[in-house]
């Protein structure tokens, strides 16, 4: 079997091995990957816009927590049913997007970065405000409704359907356009690529993963409060499973999503004060010593495909 | 809300934007001197300000220093410290790519607030010094931030002079016009760089010895500084030092202005709707200032 086919193999195995494992696993058991798929659909998100045009958003659960409060508030006042909600946190979330990446995507250097610094905090402190609509400090709490297993599914899809993108855009040309533009953004204007154009569709299909998943998170855990769909934690712990994975990859955002989740739960719940330092320095080794992360440095040793 | 404004109010919120416009200016200086000389953004600028608060409160509190006094004190202690941290890490991504330093500058930071976390705990604390206020006419001037001003102001204008007319500021000065053009005149770049850093830090930790009397000092209060800094800057226009200072007092009447018609929590969300339209209607800048 060539290396290709056993990989897809391999793929269509996994896939089937999660469909069914609701069937068998522990309630704990289920909890867990749900996260996992959360997460990995939070990662590969991110790196659509930060890894493969190198503009870093640092204010991604911005549109976790967008989608969250569109989906909570369409189930809640409209009576939608979770599934069309959470399609609706996923335009919510990107019209958010559209509204930030227009004038500040438009620029080269650290506007958008900074803008995106500032996101988080400014929805939070604007959803605090609109207390008519988002029931303010108190918050939503959604109808009970017990839906583990369907969530499960969900997120899993949402997780397979950012990846598959993720696939789609890195192996299509629109992807080496934005990849051009992270290499060197006069030059890509030089080839007559539209930059804000390409910038904004990248932020666009970057925002729609995380609308959607804070939909699902809202829904699972039937109630939301600014204080608990804004966290900047959100946002490292997405920038570190990208950065340690390997950006401007397919499965980078995958493996590292696996892996800083499971030693996550094994190894740093003890240390609950730790969190961020051992994150932020994992960032700045990750920056300096290996920036390219895992995957990076295997495709650079075993000769990987770069689509990989 | 119907709200009736009377000149005095006006007034006094004129008198407030200016007061706290003063210190937005002079911290964000240090911001745009780095992104000046080095095209770094520091993402660390404000956890820097908040330990600048941290060693003017340790030194108030332990040897009961004034806090004022201890100023030139915490700007010593984090030149050393910015000058350490750009010579440790930050210098190996002065020539890589953008997203690099942004990252690597965000990692320090995180670092930083998590450290200050376990060190000195997420309690408040506090400084009691110069409470009260001097009133003039119709017009109330808190004493805190009127001290905070004047020391600000008078910062600024030593930094400014330091970079108008000492050979050490010239050189700065050069460098962030041209690196490769300082190098050739004989420019010894990284002590330049290193400099650059310390100084950067130090008039963050001015800021935050001056904000340690007038807020809660607590280890999350630096971020938004990063934000208000850089805002500051894109107002004034990147690369354009004086513009810093039109862009410092603009940001805190603007601030100010908001407070009479909406409640604190917004006043955030003003700075960042001025971010957003400021970059669609005029991206250089208000004043002009060199295109990245």
């Amino acid at each position: 079997m060539r290396p290709r086919t056993a990989f897809r193999v391999g793929l269509v195995l996994l896939v089937a091995a999660l469909a069914a494992y609701p069937a068998v696993g522990t309630g704990y058991g289920v909890r867990a990957m749900l996260q996992i798929f959360m997460w990995v659909a939070l990662a590969a998100s991110w790196n659509l816009i930060s890894g493969l045009t190198g503009y870093v958003s640092f204010g991604h659960v911005a549109f976790f927590g967008a989608g969250a409060y569109t989906g909570a508030i369409l189930i809640t006042s409209a009576g939608w049913s979770w599934p069309a909600a959470a399609l609706a946190g996923g335009l919510g979330a990107c019209v958010v997007a559209l509204v930030i990446g227009y004038p500040c995507l438009r620029l080269k250097g650290p506007y958008f970065a900074i803008a995106m610094l500032g996101l988080n905090e400014v929805l939070r402190a604007l959803v605090s405000y609109f207390e008519g609509l988002t029931g303010g400090g108190n918050g939503i709490s959604l109808p009970t409704l017990e839906a583990t297993v369907p969530v499960y599914y969900a997120m899993g899809v949402a997780a397979a359907a950012v990846t598959l993108l993720a696939y789609l855009v890195i192996t299509s040309r629109f992807g080496l356009r934005l990849m051009t533009i992270r290499e060197d953004e006069v030059a890509a204007e030089a080839m007559g690529i539209d930059t804000a154009r390409h910038k904004l569709y990248a932020f666009l299909l970057s925002a729609a993963g995380p609308g959607i998943v804070g939909a699902l998170a809202a829904r699972d855990q039937g109630y939301i409060e600014p204080i608990s769909v804004f966290p900047l934690a959100t946002t490292i712990t997405m920038i570190v499973m990208v950065l340690f994975g390997g950006k401007g990859t397919v499965w980078g955002p995958v493996l590292g999503a696996v892996v800083l989740f499971v030693s996550q739960e094994l190894v740093w719940a003890r240390f609950p004060y730790l969190h961020q330092l051992l994150f932020g320095s994992i960032i700045v080794a990750v920056v300096l010593l290996m920036p390219r992360g895992v995957l990076g440095l295997l495709q650079q040793k075993y000769h990987l495909p770069r689509t990989i | 809300m119907n709200v009736v404004i009377t000149p005095a109010m006006l007034g006094q919120v004129v008198v407030s934007g200016i007061l706290a416009g003063a210190l937005y200016a002079m911290v964000a200086l240090g911001l745009a001197l780095i992104f000046g000389v080095m095209r770094v953004i520091n993402i660390a600028h404000g956890p820097l300000l908040m330990l600048g608060a941290y060693t003017t409160f340790f030194l108030y509190q332990a040897l009961g220093l004034n806090p004022y006094l201890s100023v030139p004190i915490t700007m010593l202690v984090l030149f050393a410290l910015g000058a350490l941290l750009q010579r440790t890490l930050v210098f190996r991504v002065v020539d890589a790519p953008e997203l690099s330093s942004l990252l690597l500058t965000f990692g320090i930071s995180i670092a930083l607030v998590n450290l200050a976390q376990l060190a000195f705990t997420s309690n408040l604390r506090a400084i009691e010094y110069a409470t009260g206020s001097y009133t003039l006419g119709p017009l109330a001037f808190s004493k805190s931030r009127l001290i905070a001003f004047a020391v600000a102001a008078a910062l600024t204008g030593l930094a400014f002079l330091f970079l108008q007319r000492t050979r050490l500021g010239k050189a700065i000065r050069a460098t962030s016009q041209s690196r490769e053009v300082a190098m050739v005149c004989g420019v010894d770049v990284r002590r330049i760089h290193l400099i650059t850093f310390g100084v950067a830090a130090a008039l963050a930790g001015a800021g935050g010895a001056l904000v340690s009397v007038i807020v809660a000092i607590q280890p999350e209060m630096g971020q938004i500084w990063t934000f208000k800094s850089f805002l500051v800057i894109v107002l004034g226009g990147a690369g354009n030092y004086p513009g810093a200072l039109l862009g410092g007092i603009l940001l805190g009447l603007v601030e100010q202005i908001a407070s009479l018609f909406l409640t604190t929590q917004l006043s955030e969300a003003v700075a960042y709707i001025l971010l957003v339209v400021i970059l669609l209607v005029r991206p250089t800048g208000l004043l002009g200032g060199r295109q990245t």
